[in-house]
């Protein structure tokens, strides 16, 4: 730890650190205006100079390394005369009004402090750069300090490299590289660059005022868990930016940065509602909270309480998930409860669980900077997880090799060593031939095997079938193109593989996630750094609502019934229910026989999201009470409510959601939510309390109870929190208190625990020795033929969210208006079909209109969809078929065929 | 400089040459050009059309432009062994086979022979310093460079030579191509590099015809065996001859100095180990194998050892290259080799470049050598040497060179970017009678001085700095 003088007083610092970053830790200010902490060195302001002992000119401190025994002066006459000239020159072509208009701008803040006056002396030469085109960021580069920061966070941190430095001399000037707008330019919209800026050269042009207050909080798109800022001023946010936090170190993307108006959208409900004769009618709270406590009620009594589904929310808190569960558990007395991870990650949970003993990403994303290799099996990760995706990329530019198995061309294969496109559903034949070989190759891992894994010489046999030659013509990948891809994950270690819906979202989910877990498990790459079998989760808190217990066969802590019943019976002071439980698909089963007669979703558009829309609105239609916790009417209210019950929005509330990487992190209320609306959290305690008595347990069924027993008798959301952290030893060390200053990966038994960012680093969770699996595969009954011969593949977009429940109602739409249907030039060509035109696809099932996009992105013979656009409907596509494990449906097989608008083609 | 795709038209638009046919008919506006441009006004107006010609390297003829051709300079030994310009005095060779009939490759056979270690001793023994002007030892650089252990290491030869006046290393490229190709194959031995690299200035379009055909000769002969040698030619920048510019700039960069450390020596080109070398530090290195060490650190004096090339323009009575031994005064260089100005009297003398200082008369006593130039506020620089007559005023260089200062400027920092072209309309001003203010002028230079990022600044303000000490009375009639 060096040790230096500054202006006559010691400082110590961390090893390693710049002087400038330990000047700042020290307290002591140093102007700067082209450092940002995010990026390298760059020392083009030169502010930040210092006078050292023994060196004859002053010295950037932004780009000097601290070291013992330095002797620094930082405000000498001298040195505030040079940064004087300096801000003065830089002053010279500056606009007055911009100082006036913004004062708090760090530019104009230095310009105060020197007492530097603008002058309009000495125009500008060179060309300026301006936008008002796109609907976030603004951009007027007469403002502009040629300090690189935007440059440099675009390419250091998002690696976008958008913005770029023409010209030379005084014709220096920042445009973007390609593109007359930031529209045209390949922007993602990331806002980095408005974050860095130090002048407002380039600025967030939605505003109103400068900010009053600042809340920390995390975001609620996609599970990769980013911390942000949120700027609020008269209860109305008006800014968010990034935190630096070890998830996102000061990174977002244009969802988490920019998508939150739609807590404002005019639709949005604010009161709650129950539809009567077809008509809905604004209700109070007392006569909802009846009204539907005596329907569960009702129907409790007249069918059973497993006649009533509940569903949890990936969008809900930890909290109000536990809350959830627990109310159908003890509250109803049924395992009937289950979330949204069902359609998409119930499959890697269950395979992990299996195998390793805990069915969650085994590493955290500190280790994308670790890892050797980066597999990346069925995941877009710059669209849907764009920080993590951003990582990913810099990683791989600093060298990292990276495979891509996916049938698109998505982003991450320009940057790819190896892409193989398989045909969708070839997970399970092309990984088993990579397994075979590694194994062929000699490229195992022999001494982990020894150590830690079961069954080789099973497998072996096993994989005789499925050597890469004879699957190759199969899953459309060259026998070669397998065996590099095995090599290369075999022998360039520590490998570490992301994976997503790509690889869950089919017949076989669950078994090919088990095929990745056979690849690390051959070559070493469990329990250590860098790398791993890691689900991108696809939402906020999708992995915190199953590890509450939204599962009909998991207890809170992802615990199942054996490990976790008499825990939970203790704690809730009665018996859990003992008949098994129905999963989401199930529910929609037994609904569509008659036996589920009531469902109660929150932030939860079911009817839009499920696969086979037909067959899902069959099955609600024939439901008799339907109860929708939202911020809208979704189009499952729209078509099937039966009780309206308005929600706060995430950053109207407290609690805490759970991300990709296990990490439980606080969401914190920024702003009051309107109307009526109310916490999840509050309207299920409500419910709860009505439908069992006074602390929600006192119902016919509770004969258990016990004093000290609190049932739903929770004020805070904290309060729940502290039980789950009774019912969940994992997650025990894990307190609100905690979460204050860090957030350490659970498992965390205690308050003392440092967090487990990597899981069985020396023995899987409850055994030494995991077992590899022989899973052979079998084709997707949905098969294309003569009437239906192209393949549809569906997913996310970077700008918008899954149902577009909320990016649909932000200025996201003007990025991207609606659903397209990406298909080859080749097929374009061939069936005589044009950019942008308006087609039909029809598949076994449904039938739905989008508009095409012709490009580079899929394989002939395939097409891709996103789904965000509730008028588009691409559900009413996807076909019956579901995983073989778990019941998710296979969203990513669909076959169909293409009409032309006037019934063509 | 292989950028042209809508992808890279970023940084092509850092060079401003890069839309010009080489040997295009552009006047030059080079600082010879500038000392003669009364011979000729119509083409020194000419010389003012963007984009700007910095140095043609026909100094010895100035004013020129790119077409008009005319004698190739004199060239002559007064040094007492001759160690760069043997060969051309005889003749030169744009041949292999001339070459080695004139002398050429027995210092490559006898490198070959030597273990990499003792050929780094033989250079740091011979005291030779970098020719580019900052005059590093040369031996200490291969040896920080043959100390790296990565497999993968570059030697790229700078022929940047931007330092307006000078055009010593396109007289060697012009007729002795594989002298330097020697020196480079040497320079690769020593430090264990397979790759090399010639950054070769696109003013030159001689040099790149001649040293392009000697490459491949090289290469298909057989005789480079060992070494990949591609020749890169700039797009015109005169930051691409810092060495940190030029690896960015080869690169497909813009030509913007790099933060240090980490050293070029074991982060340089695309993240190899590299040894950037001067063409005449480079030429000067096949004699040193071959005569020997202390042969060469004989020549010369003080702790400047050797020989040096200078470049006279055309002010002179004779100009031309002209290879000296260090400790020459500059008053014997002046008055006997020169031969005396042409027309006029002297009025101050450049000597290094643009931005090295300017000499006044009084100081021709002066004894050449790195140590003794900068006592004096000057430098060897790259052995340009410009007589700037009376009918050219202190203000006027001035503004000469601050506006040559601000066109080149990168743009990176703000003292270098800002500064300059405001200190450049002052002296502009200046010359049309108006004063500067003389505090911000003042404030300017030290900012340059003290806080640039790279040695432009830093050069300009040590240009400004003599103006100070040697011409305190002109540069005062341009202040208030």
């Amino acid at each position: 730890m060096p040790r230096l003088t500054v202006d006559g007083s010691t400082i110590a610092c961390a090893d390693g650190q710049t002087l400038l970053e330990a000047l700042q830790a020290a307290g002591i200010g140093v102007p700067h205006l082209c450092h940002d902490a995010r990026l390298k060195p760059y020392g083009s302001c030169r502010l930040c100079v210092v006078e050292i002992d023994g060196h004859t000119r002053p010295v950037a401190s932004c780009s000097e390394p601290a070291a013992e025994d330095m002797v620094v002066r930082t405000h000498s006459p001298a040195l505030e005369r040079l940064r004087r000239t300096n801000l003065q020159l830089l002053a010279a072509d500056y606009p007055a009004a911009a100082v006036t208009d913004q004062p708090e701008l760090p530019l104009h803040r230095l310009f105060a402090t020197y007492g530097i006056e603008t002058e309009d002396s000495h125009p500008r030469t060179a060309p300026v750069f301006r936008d008002d085109t796109h609907p976030y960021l603004g951009v007027d580069m007469t403002r502009c300090i040629h300090c690189g920061r935007c440059v440099r966070i675009c390419d250091e941190v998002q690696g976008q490299s958008v913005w770029q430095v023409w010209g030379r001399g005084s014709q220096t000037h920042i445009a973007p590289r390609v593109g007359a707008t930031l529209l045209e330019s390949g922007c993602v919209s990331c806002g980095a660059c408005v974050d860095s800026c130090p002048s407002g050269a380039i600025y967030d042009k939605r505003s109103p005022g400068t900010a009053e207050r600042w809340t920390r909080t995390t975001c609620a798109y996609c599970g990769v868990g980013c911390q942000m800022d949120v700027g609020t001023r008269d209860n109305r946010i008006v800014q968010i930016r990034p935190a630096d936090a070890p998830v996102n170190r000061g990174h977002l993307c244009v969802k988490g940065r920019y998508a939150w108006e739609f807590v404002n959208a005019a639709d949005r409900v604010t009161s709650p509602m129950i539809r009567r004769d077809g008509d809905w009618q604004v209700v109070s709270w007392d006569e909802a909270l009846d009204f539907t406590a005596a329907q569960l009620r009702a129907i409790r009594d007249r069918a059973g309480a497993d006649a009533i589904g509940l569903l949890g929310s990936a969008r809900a808190t930890n909290e109000e998930n536990y809350l959830m569960q627990k109310f159908a558990r003890v509250g109803l007395g049924t395992n009937n409860v289950d979330t949204c991870a069902r359609v998409c990650h119930t499959p890697s949970a269950k395979a992990l669980k299996e195998m390793l003993g805990t069915g969650a990403a085994t590493n955290h994303f500190d280790d994308i900077e670790l890892a050797a290799t980066i597999l990346i099996c069925g995941c877009n990760p710059t669209e849907c997880h764009p920080v993590v995706g951003a990582r990913i990329k810099q990683a791989v530019r600093r060298g990292a090799r990276l495979i891509v198995i996916d049938p698109r061309r998505i982003e991450l294969a320009d940057h790819a060593d190896l892409h193989l496109a398989l045909t969708p559903g070839t997970n399970v034949l092309l990984l088993n031939a990579m397994a075979a070989a590694i194994i062929e190759e000699g490229l195992v891992d022999a001494d982990y095997i020894a150590k830690r894994v079961d069954d080789l010489d099973a497998y072996r046999a096993f994989l005789s079938d499925y050597a890469p030659e004879a699957v190759a013509g199969r899953c459309g990948v060259p026998a070669e193109a397998i065996r590099a891809a095995a090599r290369l994950y075999a022998s360039h270690g520590p490998a570490m593989c992301f994976h997503g819906l790509g690889t869950t979202e089919h017949l076989q989910g669950a078994e090919g996630v088990m095929c990745l877990i056979n690849l690390a498990l051959l070559t070493g790459n469990l329990g250590k750094a860098g790398a791993g079998i890691n689900p991108l989760r696809g939402q906020n808190n999708v992995q915190g609502g199953a590890h509450m217990g939204c599962d009909p066969a998991t207890l809170p802590g992802g615990q199942s019934f054996q490990q976790g019943a008499a825990r939970c019976e203790a704690v809730w002071g009665k018996p859990l229910p003992s008949a098994r439980g129905l999963n989401l698909m199930e529910m929609t089963d037994a609904a569509a026989a008659g036996r589920l007669h009531a469902l109660w979703a929150f932030g939860y558009d079911v009817y839009l999201t499920l696969a086979n829309a037909q067959a899902t609105g069959a099955s609600l239609a024939k439901l008799d009470f339907v109860i929708i916790q939202d911020l809208y009417l979704n189009e499952t209210a729209k078509t099937f409510g039966t009780v309206f019950l308005p929600a706060a929005a995430w950053i109207e509330r407290d609690g805490t959601f759970m991300n990709s990487d296990r990490r439980v992190q606080r969401i914190r209320k920024a702003v009051d939510a309107p109307g009526e609306a109310r916490p999840d959290w509050w309207i299920i305690r409500e419910v709860a309390r009505r439908v069992g008595g006074d602390n929600g347990t006192l119902s016919p069924h509770n004969s258990g109870e016990r004093a000290g027993v609190r049932g739903f008798d929770f004020d805070t959301p904290e309060a729940i929190w502290d039980e789950v952290r009774a019912v969940w030893p994992g997650g025990a060390g894990l307190s609100y208190a905690r979460l204050e200053t860090e957030n350490p990966h659970w498992p965390c038994p205690d308050e003392q625990h440092p967090g487990t960012p990597v899981l069985h680093i020396d023995r899987f969770a409850g055994f030494e020795r995991a077992a590899l699996r022989r899973i052979d595969y079998i084709a997707s009954p949905e098969q294309c033929d003569e009437h239906y011969p192209l393949l549809l593949n569906s997913g996310r977009t970077l700008v918008h969210f899954n149902a577009g429940t909320m990016t649909g109602r932000t200025p996201d739409i003007e990025l991207q208006p609606t659903d397209v249907l990406d298909i080859s030039s080749e097929d374009a060509e061939r069936m005589g079909l044009a950019d942008g035109q308006i087609v039909r696809v029809v598949s076994r099932y449904g039938e739905a209109e989008l508009p095409l996009r012709v490009g580079p992105s899929v394989q002939p013979g395939q097409l891709f969809a996103s789904f965000h656009d509730p008028r588009r409907f691409v559900n009413r596509l996807t076909s019956p078929v579901r995983d073989r494990l778990v019941g998710t449906p296979e969203y990513k097989r669909t076959a169909v065929r293409i009409e032309g608008m006037d019934g063509g083609v | 400089m292989a950028v042209a795709s809508e992808e890279h038209a970023h940084v092509a638009s850092f060079y401003h040459l890069r839309d010009e046919v080489q040997g295009s008919a552009h006047a030059c506006r080079g600082l010879a050009c500038f000392a003669a441009r009364n011979d000729d006004p119509t083409l020194w107006q000419a010389a003012q059309r963007e984009p700007w010609l910095y140095c043609l390297g026909q100094c010895h003829r100035a004013p020129t432009s790119g077409v008009v051709p005319g004698p190739e300079a004199t060239v002559r030994v007064q040094s007492r062994a001759p160690v760069l310009l043997e060969r051309i005095v005889a003749g030169g060779a744009t041949n292999l086979d001339a070459y080695r009939r004139l002398g050429g490759g027995r210092a490559l056979e006898i490198a070959l022979a030597l273990q990499p270690t003792e050929l780094v001793q033989r250079i740091e023994a011979s005291a030779l310093r970098g020719r580019g002007g900052a005059g590093f030892p040369a031996g200490r650089k291969w040896a920080a460079v043959a100390q790296q252990s990565a497999a993968d290491k570059v030697v790229v030869a700078n022929a940047d030579e931007g330092d307006a006046g000078s055009y010593s290393d396109r007289v060697l490229i012009e007729h002795d191509p594989f002298r330097l190709i020697e020196g480079l194959r040497i320079a690769a031995h020593a430090v264990g590099a397979r790759r090399g690299y010639v950054y070769l200035r696109k003013e030159y379009p001689r040099a790149a015809a001649v040293l392009t055909a000697a490459i491949d000769a090289a290469h298909a002969s057989g005789w480079l065996a060992g070494l990949e040698l591609t020749l890169v030619i700039g797009q015109g920048s005169y930051v691409a001859g810092e060495e940190t510019a030029l690896l960015n700039s080869i690169e497909g960069r813009r030509a913007q100095a790099r933060l240090q450390p980490p050293r070029v020596a074991e982060h340089g080109l695309f993240g190899a180990p590299t040894l950037v070398n001067n063409v005449e530090t480079l030429c000067a290195v096949p004699w040193i194998v071959e005569h020997g060490a202390a042969a060469y650190a004989a020549l010369g004096f003080s702790r400047s050892r050797g020989t040096k090339l200078l470049s006279l323009n055309s002010l002179f009575g004779r100009p031309g290259v002209v290879e000296v031994e260090f400790g020459l005064a500059l008053r014997e260089l002046v008055e006997d080799i020169g031969g005396g100005l042409r027309r006029g009297e002297l009025r101050a003398l450049m000597v290094g470049g643009p931005l090295a200082g300017l000499l006044p008369p009084s100081l021709l006593d002066t004894r050449l050598g790195f140590e003794e130039m900068a006592a004096i506020g000057g430098a060897v620089g790259h052995g340009g040497v410009i007589a700037l007559s009376d009918d050219t005023t202190i203000a006027e260089v001035a503004a000469q060179i601050f506006r040559f200062g601000a066109y080149e400027s990168c743009a990176r920092c703000v003292p270098c970017h800002r500064g300059t072209p405001r200190i450049a309309a002052l002296f502009e001003r200046a010359l049309r009678g108006e004063r500067g203010d003389a505090q911000e002028y003042r404030d300017c230079i030290e900012a340059l001085a003290a806080t640039s990022l790279c040695g432009h600044g830093r050069g300009l303000a040590e240009f400004a700095a003599s103006l100070e000490r040697h011409f305190p009375q002109e540069l005062a009639a341009c202040l208030a």
